[in-house]
């Protein structure tokens, strides 16, 4: 009996301390919140020009994709308007079309190259930065002159180090899943600031911002 | 601003961002508030999480046991939401049957995955048994039904756990809020609440939720099939 209740003990603290492992991870994403800001206006002067947003992401990431795309096209938050988004990834027939022709790695950069226009954005999604789909979107959507927008985790591995990417958001942990939440809260703040820029249209003149 | 906004939203959006109704269009000002409302939101998740695990920790231990149990016995795992639900419970399906190297892939289905059926069922019944029925075709007494809901109020979850209960399946609830409706039913076994009223908070602690209860639902699997 006694075994048994510190056994459900000790389940209960795995359990703290899983959610414990959260924390900090969390708390370093403030440093990102210049970032963060600045990639939301650079969206905001996308959008405003007519730019549509392309989301992608493999793996559990694809469910990211998709998530933010919904997240812009049908807002939770009444009386914000519908933005624009697409996620590469539900497209059964395309993306194992190209993954059985061409490879996996182009199955983002073919969607790319016909869909997209060169006003829009491409917000590529990688747990560690290092996803070769991904960064096979992201220079494919450069190359077309679009915004390119990469969410990575880790020391954001090859998102870093590509000139392919304009705006790099790094959640800071070597965790998979933690990094995956943490990106949710980023594409969420994401979403939400957009649309502060979007509605003040004085700040959407194209500006570098440093 | 052409936004069909009510005076309460109004006033609400004024508080939150003053800056838009001051009448300046000052970039560097917009750009230091939209960093401060991104450092808020993080202590907000932050908060939230610690408020999850001080209330659920223990339950969520004891759920993954019993979500163990039933993989043990042959169970497979469905999960089913809508919107970004339906992507959270598109990744918890993932994360049990495709989880790397590192730890055993489970059955696991995400009903909002196949849109054929999604569409058929929406348009020859309606919206309300788009996950009843796939329970209903496929749930059996060993498995393990999660439905995820950011209101607890999405009448095809409450149809979904009706059914599976029906069936003895094991049910997990998440929702937001206070609970919603999901909180009112014997349907459910476990239910987890982020207590937020923040849409996006409560998917940032779900997320959470779910992922920790996939670790935990693995290591006592590995714990049952090494004592077997």
């Amino acid at each position: 009996m006694s075994d048994a209740v510190s056994g459900s003990d000790q389940a209960s603290d795995q359990v703290v301390l899983a959610f414990e492992r959260r924390s900090e991870p969390a708390r370093e994403l403030a440093a990102q919140a210049g970032a963060v800001a600045a990639a939301c206006h650079a969206m905001a002067v996308r959008f405003h020009q007519g730019g549509r947003l392309i989301v992608f992401g493999t793996g559990g990431a694809s469910t990211d994709a998709q998530h933010v795309a919904v997240e812009f096209v049908h807002p939770v938050i009444v009386g914000k308007r519908a933005l624009p988004a697409i996620s590469l990834t539900t497209d059964v027939a395309t993306v194992t079309g190209v993954a059985a022709r061409e490879g996996m790695d182009a199955i983002f950069a073919h969607q790319i190259r016909y869909l997209a226009a060169p006003e829009d954005i491409a917000l590529g999604i990688s747990a560690d930065g290092n996803c070769a789909s991904v960064c096979a979107g992201l220079s494919a959507a450069k190359a077309l002159g679009m915004l390119t927008i990469g969410l990575a985790g880790g020391d954001g591995g090859a998102m870093k180090d590509s000139p392919a990417t304009d705006h790099l958001l790094v959640a800071g942990s070597d965790d998979p899943l933690v990094v995956k939440e943490l990106q949710v809260t980023i594409y969420h703040v994401l979403w939400e600031l957009v649309h502060v820029f979007f509605e003040q249209p004085g700040v959407l003149a194209p500006v570098v911002v440093a | 601003m052409t936004r069909p906004d009510t005076k309460g939203g109004t006033e609400a959006m004024e508080s939150l961002y003053p800056f838009l109704y001051s009448g300046t269009t000052d970039l560097s000002a917009v750009l230091d508030q939209v960093r401060a409302s991104t450092v808020a939101k993080t202590e907000e998740i932050i908060e939230l999480r610690r408020k999850v695990a001080a209330v659920d920790a223990a339950r969520l231990a004891r759920c993954a046991r019993d979500t163990a149990a039933r993989f043990a016995a042959g169970g497979r795992l469905f999960a089913f939401g809508n919107g970004g639900s339906a992507t959270d419970a598109q990744q918890l399906a993932t994360l049990f049957l495709n989880p790397g190297p590192d730890a055993i892939p489970l059955p696991a289905f995400g009903l909002a995955n196949d849109t054929s059926v999604v569409t058929a069922l929406c348009n020859d019944v309606g919206v309300e048994v788009v996950f009843a029925r796939q329970i209903a075709a496929f749930g059996g007494k060993h498995d393990i039904a999660v439905g995820l809901s950011t209101s607890g109020n999405s009448e095809n979850l409450v149809r979904a756990f009706d059914e599976a209960s029906r069936r003895g399946m094991l049910t997990i609830g998440l929702a937001g809020y206070e609970g919603g409706k999901m909180a009112e039913l014997d349907s459910i076994d476990y239910l987890f609440v982020a207590p937020s009223a923040s849409v996006h908070r409560i998917q940032e602690a779900q997320t959470t939720i779910y992922q920790v209860l996939w670790e935990r639902t693995v290591a006592e699997f590995s714990r049952l099939r090494e004592s077997a």
